[in-house]
């Protein structure tokens, strides 16, 4: 029963955020690295944060190049978050320029998202291929049930510099995760059918959502993040996706058309447009409705004739 | 073989396409002497493009092709104007002016726009791996007919160059080159597509004076030079672009080298000359390696890459059987992660879930893996580098022998110097 009437409140608080921002209250200001961060502050924060990224929506945060108003955003920012895992390492350079030992690593105002995620795709060392992230595959976030980590994460950092606030925090991520909860029962649903069906990505940004839906990602086109596919690893993937009957490949909106159109073609199979990102494309406006689209968008392209 | 075949027929077509028109414009480029030219262009193309894209224009689209189409005409409008400044500053200075104001007014452009950087870059880096078959009928008949009025108008393009004509003639070659590169830098990729213009044209020059045989023998060179670089990149699995831009140097360094072929007396200079510099590089080696024989050792590194018994002769018995050792555990580590790594990907869709403490788990085994096989790979480093420093005056003497043995003239000319011969 009180779920019913939480969501659509939940979806008005963050409609009415800026307004009241204008209004110029005295919000915590946090700064997130990447959009999906920023949302998942403001499912925890609610009204009293005035959270921001500092990568624009549908820009590729690993190639981020820092500019001189990101420096000023930092220093006057009460909370700091970040994704780790080497995915936002320009962060480090920017905060030493900062230079406010608080928001620094280990500071109090310093938040790492991925504090307790149990990393996927970890390498001892750069062995094998895929993902060149010794220390892990960065994109947890798309683990619903990584939200739940990140936003007790983020309770605590925010109860610490907000005291005052923090019985409104715990009490909007207990909504927020009772309307995962229930979102994630329809994406289960809605994705059993694609169990172990194979399907081939650009880049190794799924790890994390193929181990929650239980998805088999098969195989990748970029072997070597950065470079482009060579001709025997095309080769080997188009016979794969022959004799295993991959029928979808999935990109990103930032990761290169033309060597998915070209397999796409030669194999008959469709192109799934998924979001890693809050805002990468316009339906995905914050986090659940990152995966909303993500797993609708999935299950779209295997509807219909092959 | 057939997936080979599948795969880079349509590539190589498309080398051949772009190889036919682009060796002809290299040979004008390199008598006008301006070698970058094609970059200046192909970045205004892509400013144009730019352009189109922060108006709403979709990547494909007509007015796309319609503003990258103008803003080229315009750059080509400013190089054939800016002759008259040559006599003072160089013309690549002025194409190098284009290229950079070019390329960061459109940096600036896209910084506004979600998705921009990818936008300019898909422009600029095309992949003639994943050539459609739509794209190359979409250009061939274009290049034949640019081709075709430059062939007609072969007389008076080449001749006329002075005066209002030689504007107009000069617009025409650089619209005309505009149009194609436009084009086939977004096929290609700008560094591929550099290396189709000038090294073809630079091999033609090489071997011969007449334009037509010139444009000919780079024809036959692009095309041999294209097929060696798919076929490489299909080998060894390399990026098709890069490896074929190196083949494109292979070929000219070999067109080079093989130029002295010509003459007798040419020839055995460069075979000495040949040997004089891998005398020279035996010889320092061998001294570096005295010097510092814990450091990288180039040669003696590569050659024992390719034959490790060379590593077996310096190293002691029981120096041996450590670097095995270590060898074997190093490559069982290895083993380990790849099966851990490949156990915890399959459990993500097949058979029992793994929850997250024993993701954990199997995380720290492989970081404790990873770190393992850091200590067998040092233990190899340094079993080497000590035998090395412990032989290193018996290797630097083979080494200097081999040189001398490679340039015996060395030890002639040196007694020359050293102990002229006693007037009579």
């Amino acid at each position: 029963m009180r779920s019913a009437w939480i969501g659509p409140l939940f979806a008005l608080s963050l409609f009415l955020a800026p307004a009241a921002d204008a209004a110029g209250g005295a919000r915590l200001r946090v700064v997130a690295t990447t959009t999906d961060l920023q949302s998942l502050v403001e499912a925890v924060g609610g009204e009293r944060v005035a959270a921001s990224a500092i990568v624009p929506p549908g820009r590729d945060p690993e190639e981020y190049q820092p500019r001189p108003q990101d420096l000023s955003r930092l220093k006057d920012a009460a909370l700091v978050v970040r994704v780790g895992v080497d995915y936002d390492l320009w962060l480090d350079r920017l905060l030493a320029q900062a230079g406010e030992p608080a928001l620094e690593r280990g500071g109090a105002r310093y938040v790492d998202a991925s504090f307790a995620i149990a990393l996927l795709d970890v390498r001892g060392s750069a062995v094998g291929p895929g993902h060149p992230h010794g220390s892990g595959n960065p994109h947890y976030w798309l683990d619903p049930s990584n939200a739940e980590i990140i936003t007790g994460t983020l309770l605590e950092a925010l109860a610490r510099i907000d005291a005052a606030g923090a019985r409104y925090y715990e009490r909007r991520r207990i909504a927020f995760l009772e309307q995962l909860a229930e979102r994630e029962r329809t994406w289960s649903r809605t994705l059993a059918s694609l169990q172990g069906v194979p399907l081939i990505a650009y880049h190794n940004n799924w790890a994390y959502f193929a181990r929650r839906f239980r998805l088999n990602f098969a195989g990748y086109i970029e072997a070597k993040p950065g470079v482009p596919p060579g001709p025997a690893h095309l080769a080997g993937l188009l016979a794969a996706m022959r004799s295993q009957g991959i029928r979808v490949i999935v990109r990103q909106p930032y990761e290169p058309e033309r060597d998915t159109r070209f397999l796409a073609e030669r194999s008959g199979a469709r192109v799934v447009t998924l979001a890693a990102s809050v805002g990468s494309v316009a339906q995905a406006g914050n986090y659940l409705s990152l995966l909303d689209h993500n797993v609708s968008a999935l299950a779209n392209g295997y509807a219909g004739p092959p | 073989m057939n997936d080979a075949l599948a795969l880079l027929w349509l590539p190589f077509a498309a080398s051949i396409v772009l190889v036919g028109i682009h060796a002809y414009f290299g040979l004008r480029v390199i008598a006008r002497g301006v070698i970058f030219v094609d970059l200046a262009l192909a970045q205004i193309a892509a400013l144009g493009a730019t352009v189109a894209f922060m108006l709403g224009h979709a990547a494909q689209s007509q007015a796309t092709l319609a503003w990258s189409l103008g803003f080229t005409l315009l750059a080509a409008l400013l190089l054939a104007s800016t002759r008259g400044l040559s006599a003072r500053i160089p013309q690549e200075a002025l194409i190098g002016v284009i290229y950079v104001v070019a390329a960061a007014a459109s940096f600036l452009l896209v910084d506004k726009a979600p998705q921009g950087t990818e936008h300019i870059k898909q422009i600029l880096t095309g992949n003639i791996l994943t050539v459609g078959p739509g794209e190359l009928l979409a250009i061939a008949p274009l290049y034949a007919a640019i081709g075709f009025l430059h062939w007609l108008t072969r007389a008076r393009s080449a001749a006329g160059t002075s005066g209002r004509s030689g504007w107009a003639w000069d617009f025409f070659f650089f619209a005309t080159f505009g149009v194609v590169v436009t084009s086939s830098v977004a096929l290609a990729g700008v560094l591929l597509v550099f290396s189709f213009l000038i090294i073809p044209a630079a091999i033609g020059v090489l071997y011969a004076d007449r334009p037509f045989v010139q444009l000919v023998i780079g024809w036959i060179a692009g095309a041999a030079a294209s097929l060696a670089g798919l076929a490489a990149s299909y080998a060894w699995d390399l990026p098709t672009g890069a490896t074929m831009v190196c083949a494109f140097g292979v070929a000219l360094a070999c067109a080079s080298v093989l130029r002295p072929l010509r003459s007798i007396a040419k020839l055995r200079a460069a075979a000495s000359a040949l040997r004089a510099i891998l005398a020279l590089c035996l010889a320092a080696s061998g001294m570096w390696l005295a010097l510092a024989p814990r450091a990288d050792q180039p040669l003696l590194d590569s050659i024992e890459s390719f034959a490790p018994a060379l590593r077996a002769s310096y190293l002691s018995d029981i120096e041996r059987a450590t670097y095995d050792e270590a060898d074997v555990y190093s490559d069982r580590h290895r083993r380990q992660i790849e099966r851990l790594n490949a156990m915890e990907s399959a459990s993500r869709w097949q058979g029992r879930e793994l929850d997250d403490f024993e993701v954990r788990r199997i995380s720290s085994f492989l970081q404790s893996y990873g770190e393992m096989r850091k200590g067998e790979e040092f233990v190899k480093r340094e079993v080497r580098a000590r035998a090395r420093e412990r032989t290193r005056w018996w290797l630097c003497a083979t080494l200097v022998l081999l040189a001398l043995l490679t340039y015996p003239e060395a030890v002639l000319r040196a007694r020359r110097v050293l102990l002229p011969r006693a007037p009579r």
